[in-house]
């Protein structure tokens, strides 16, 4: 039998070695995932991945430079659409109506958003924008990733601009500046760092999206820089490579998952570095 | 105070535009529901919202649609996923708060944050390609040997062991979900003023028992609306899921057997969808996943308010 002491103890000890090897198991599927991305990519890459465009199903050879291009290209454009409007949201959650209770609920219904399933939105932006139009498009991806972006950016815009010190604008009033020129001028500067920051981790977070693409850019075998058309992109590429038969597009789809992983933890890790270094 | 600073025409302008940026926000969901309903007003017209949830049929030849399968797969691999995460990630916060020397907190913390920074796809690939031959080869035939023969629990794993079926895909679920959990456990449990924990410690407490009956109650509610949004992101997950399930629209008891989700269902049929009825009904099924993520994320966003209130103070 053990003395109720040694049973405590005992009981202590297994339950931080458990918290241990949970610890140990996140990290372990981290590296077991990105090292059998890197892996199998790097034995994929090759220049001719980004110079040429796909060969016909079941030859070898081809590339992506269809998926690479519209990626970017849906991805800069969702990117132009989601970010002013976020921003100004923000500014108005943190500026206009600060302490108000539309400001409030507003922030929560934001929050709720960050998190609803983007396959949903996908569904919704192709009842507005691709079915009245009769093919898929582009624009319609682009418009589904600033969607998803919107309320991401206008949280991390309101946070930042909170962080700006209110006896600054007071400052700036006191001079006489309208409250316009206060926050263009003033408080901006003052969370620029923070906002650029929200922005990149934003960025992050929609280039890996694929399910809103599914229905809205769609996918595209040839090279098109034509938003009013189907436009491949890496994500549903991959989708439909590593589905597919042939062992050339899975080791394809592993090339591009190379690329498009190592692209959005770059993007993380500078913006948790840029926090870091900013407000620590 | 600034509310009253609106006498310049400038600002007037300025001050509009945000405010309609911000309405996007409400704009969006409003829009979302009422697009949603309008395109499965069909669907529900034919088949109304209970048989609707409650029927077993989804056969685009005869026309009759239920969600009942596809709501049973969206259940089963998030309550499943969610058994499995919850206990890691809390072990993990509890880890980096804790139990870890200081220089490794720093490293754990955004290792964990990585794995949230993962693309589904990625997980999604990755599973076909590495996890589901591992879970098909050596996992599942040893489950079915060892609890596959205990009476009462055997019938969940049943059937041949191919790796594309509930079980694999609740297992990337649950790594996909650890890091949301663990980050929000984590914030909580640093909320814990320390002259509590110092008062416990004063009373001959353990290392553990400081944990388990100081920590752990002091911030439950905050943890609590980790969980459950964790749930609301297991619940709308799609690419992770895709790759393993089979999109196969029946019940089975057996966790080794391919089954589908509303996600997964979504991606492989919306695109292909021609009958007037069947796409309607997908977007029944986009509507039934729309309202049930969304109360979910609302409970979650209730109690971490609620907890933010309760240590503000």
């Amino acid at each position: 039998m053990l003395t109720i002491e040694k049973r405590r103890k005992l009981e202590g000890f297994l339950a931080l070695l458990f918290s241990t090897l949970a610890a140990a198991l996140g990290l372990f599927w981290l590296v077991f995932i990105l090292g059998d991305v890197l892996i199998h990519g790097v034995g994929a890459l090759n220049l001719g991945l980004f110079v040429n465009d796909p060969s016909p199903p079941g030859v070898e050879g081809g590339g992506l430079r269809n998926a690479f291009i519209g990626q970017f290209i849906i991805t800069l454009f969702g990117t132009v659409i989601g970010v002013p409007i976020g921003v100004l949201g923000g500014t108005f959650l943190a500026e206009y109506a600060r302490g108000r209770n539309i400001s409030r609920i507003i922030s929560i219904l934001a929050d709720i958003m960050v998190s609803v399933p983007s396959i949903v939105i996908g569904t919704f932006v192709y009842a507005i924008l691709v079915r009245p139009v009769g093919h898929f498009n582009g624009w319609a991806g682009s418009v589904a990733l600033a969607i998803i972006m919107i309320p991401v950016v206008l949280r991390t815009t309101e946070n930042m601009l909170s962080l700006v010190p209110w006896t600054l604008r007071e400052a700036a009033f006191a001079l006489g500046a309208p409250y316009y020129k206060v926050i263009v001028q003033v408080v901006y500067r003052g969370a620029a760092t923070g906002i650029l920051t929200g922005i990149l981790l934003s960025i992050a977070r929609v280039a890996g999206e694929t399910a809103p693409l599914l229905f809205t850019a769609f996918n595209n075998s040839f090279f098109t820089l034509n938003m009013n058309q189907p436009m491949s992109s890496l994500t549903v590429t991959i989708f439909q490579y590593a589905m597919g038969p042939y062992d050339s597009w899975h080791s394809q789809a592993w090339a591009a998952a190379f690329v498009i992983t190592i692209f959005i933890l770059l993007l993380t890790i500078t913006g948790r570095l840029i926090i870091k270094w900013r407000y620590k | 105070m600034a509310r009253t600073v609106k006498k310049n025409p400038v600002d007037l302008v300025f001050s509009s535009v945000t405010a309609i940026a911000s309405f996007t926000v409400i704009l969006f969901i409003i829009g979302i529901l009422y697009v949603l309903m309008k395109e499965s007003s069909l669907a529900i017209k034919q088949f109304g919202v209970f048989r609707f949830l409650t029927s077993t049929d989804w056969n685009p030849v005869t026309e009759s649609f239920g969600a009942l399968t596809n709501i049973y797969g969206t259940a089963v691999t998030t309550i499943l996923s969610l058994v499995m995460a919850v206990p890691i990630a809390i072990g993990i916060a509890v880890f980096v708060t804790e139990v870890s020397p200081n220089y490794l907190k720093g490293p754990i913390s955004i290792a964990i944050e990585l794995l949230a920074a993962i693309p589904s796809i990625i997980y999604g690939m990755w599973g076909l390609f590495t996890l589901s031959p591992i879970m098909g080869d050596y996992i599942e035939p040893f489950l079915k040997k060892t609890l596959g023969t205990i009476p009462l629990v055997n019938f969940l794993f049943q059937g041949t062991p191919m790796g594309i079926d509930l079980l694999t895909a609740s297992v990337i679920l649950s790594i996909m979900i650890i890091p949301f959990t663990a980050s929000i456990a984590r914030d909580s449990f640093n909320l814990t003023p320390d002259v509590v924990k110092e008062s416990a410690y004063a009373l001959g407490s353990t290392h553990w028992e400081v944990i388990k009956d100081v920590v752990l109650p002091y911030s439950k509610l905050g943890v609590f609306g980790g969980v459950v949004l964790s749930l609301g992101r297991a619940i709308g997950e799609t690419m992770a899921v895709a790759f393993v399930l089979g999109n196969n629209h029946r019940i089975t008891s057996s966790l080794l057997d391919a089954a589908a989700t509303i996600t997964v269902t979504l991606a492989n049929e919306f695109a292909e969808a021609d009958k007037d009825v069947y796409m309607s009904s997908l977007f029944y099924l986009a509507l039934v996943l729309f309202v049930m993520s969304f109360i979910t994320l609302a409970i979650a966003k209730y109690f971490l308010v609620k907890a933010e209130r309760k240590y503000s103070r």
